[in-house]
């Protein structure tokens, strides 16, 4: 077996040898399903769009965000947590050489992301496919596969870009918390009112372009899977400079 | 070769000198203490050799490589920081199985060094619930994971009880004894007393000492004679290039000398003496005076 491959069978094991990664993935799909049959019961009821109706099946498909938040946790976590446990030491001991084990670990948890956000769509595209189905409705909305390959990509970018952050802050709590913040305030409260043809460019605006049916409001998907791309690849980058020459212990 | 090469280090943070010029070799066969108080330079000395800190000058060399260029690094050097580098929530073996995968050796090496340190019965529980010992004894198994020829240990009788003591002091000086080299810092002289072979004393990031521990003992034993008059003595013994102190008017103490020198020096300058007795100071006394001293003893 190459270096490579050991490294990352390395960092496999490190991500399901703790609670955070295989819990994550539970509640994640928890709230999929849950926030599916939600949207099904109140569907049609109080202004909300008929169940079956296109605007409703995509509305009930959102689940890109959930997958999307979930793996920027467990990105910081698997980065960032080898700084707040000190893992990093004995992983620096075995693998002296920091710039594949930066490498390999980016690389895992974007896969992981893309694999994870995969079954959580799945698992919410079966519950909305069964339960339009029990309703007599067997049509999903054309852009249904758009979305779930978009999610696909926003969960792997959204993974990448949390190993970056937890890279470049060496604080777990710390980093989910700026990085919520920033999701929750700076983008979708406060840009959203001022600015929102400026929110679309940073990154949870441009991943609504994945994981949205499209709209005015947000960028094509591709150019959206670009822009994130983009922003994950400038963070890593900062992170890998910074990871790479700072010392450790 | 020396196993372990440091030479002319030194580490720099902002205005802060960490480490000063400092050199030294490691030789195998021998556990090598590294000693010197909190703050004097030895953690970040062993960071830099280990790879995990870049030095701002000088050296740090294992078999004459540097660590980041030895090949496969965990089969060669066995090093052992602090307790503190385990995720709570993950098992004893797993984290050795992580090492064990990153570096392609068998699984099976993880039992089997957790059955050498004592921790086999409890291989499968969270390192959260351990002990400062236990996580100490986890640390040396790791440390041994690759069956290394160089260890490289910092402070690991921190936390162990006198049996864990004792146990760990037999496990260095076995390995020593198969021919590996064994490099432990501690900031207490007299808890690695019964373990060392060679010393290295540090203060304020550079070496003050290098030398075996029972070089160290014997140079730093008094002999103490009371005479008539104390100063001429003095005298009489600097002259002969003897390292000696007044200590009160009829009273002298002399280093690195033999109680036969003083009674014939004294004799030959016509001082009647009184007392000639020879003190070892206690370790921690030694350690005391050598960090918190101008004068330095050579190899």
């Amino acid at each position: 077996m190459t270096g490579t491959a050991r490294l990352a069978r390395a960092e496999v094991r490190k991500l399901f040898t703790t609670r955070a990664v295989p819990v994550s993935i539970a509640i994640a799909a928890v709230l999929a399903v849950a926030s599916v049959l939600i949207d099904a019961v109140v569907a049609g009821k109080s202004g909300a769009h008929a169940l079956g109706s296109t605007a409703e099946t995509y509305r009930m498909l959102k689940l890109g965000g959930l997958s999307a938040v979930v793996m920027l946790i467990i990105g910081i976590l698997a980065a960032g947590g080898e700084f707040r446990h000190r893992t990093i030491v004995p992983a620096l001991l075995a693998t002296p050489d920091r710039t594949p084990l930066f490498v390999v670990k980016v690389a895992v948890v974007a896969v992981l992301g893309a694999v994870f956000s995969a079954v959580i769509f799945g698992l919410g595209l079966g519950t909305v496919a069964a339960t339009l189905a029990a309703h007599g409705i067997h049509n999903l909305p054309a852009q249904t596969g758009r979305l779930y390959l978009g999610s696909v990509i926003a969960g792997a970018c959204f993974g990448m870009i949390g190993v970056a952050l937890g890279a470049l802050t060496r604080n777990t709590v710390g980093a989910i918390v700026a990085a919520i913040a920033w999701a929750i305030f700076v983008e979708q409260i406060i840009l959203q009112a001022v600015a929102p043809s400026l929110e679309r460019w940073l990154p949870v605006g441009a991943s609504l372009g994945l994981t949205n049916p499209p709209s005015a409001s947000v960028l094509p998907p591709a150019l959206a899977g670009l822009v994130l791309t983009c922003y994950a690849m400038v963070l890593l980058v900062a992170a890998s400079v910074t990871t790479i020459r700072r010392d450790v212990g | 070769m020396s196993a372990i090469t440091i030479s002319h280090l030194t580490k720099r943070y902002g205005p802060v000198l960490a480490v000063d010029d400092l050199s030294f070799d490691v030789h195998p066969g021998k556990v090598t203490g590294f000693l010197g108080p909190n703050g004097s330079g030895k953690t970040t000395t062993l960071r830099i050799l280990l790879g995990l800190a870049d030095a701002t000058s000088g050296s740090a060399r294992i078999g004459g490589l540097t660590y980041r260029h030895l090949h496969d690094p965990v089969r060669q050097v066995g090093a052992a920081l602090d307790s503190n580098t385990f995720h709570p929530g993950r098992a004893a073996a797993e984290h050795l199985k992580i090492i064990a995968t990153a570096t392609g050796l068998p699984h099976r090496r993880a039992a089997e060094v957790l059955d050498l340190v004592g921790l086999a019965s409890v291989a499968d529980r969270r390192v959260g619930g351990f002990s400062l010992g236990m996580r100490q004894r986890l640390s040396l198994a790791g440390a041994l994971l690759g069956d290394p020829a160089v260890l490289v240990l910092d402070e690991p009788l921190n936390g162990l009880d006198p049996e864990g003591i004792r146990w760990i002091r037999g496990l260095l000086r076995s390995l020593a004894a198969e021919g590996r080299t064994v490099l432990v810092s501690s900031h207490l002289l007299s808890e690695v007393a019964q373990t060392v072979d060679d010393v290295v004393v540090l203060s304020k990031g550079h070496a003050i000492a290098e030398t075996t521990l029972s070089e160290l003992v014997e140079r730093s034993s008094v002999i103490r004679a009371r005479t008539t008059d104390a100063t001429r003595l003095v005298d009489v013994l600097l002259a002969a290039g003897i390292q000696v102190r007044l200590v009160d008017g009829g009273t002298v103490e002399a280093r690195g000398t033999d109680a036969a020198v003083i009674g014939l020096a004294a004799a030959g300058a016509g001082l009647p003496i009184f007392e000639l007795s020879r003190h070892d100071q206690d370790l921690e006394t030694l350690f005391f005076d050598l960090v918190h001293d101008t004068q330095e003893v050579a190899a």
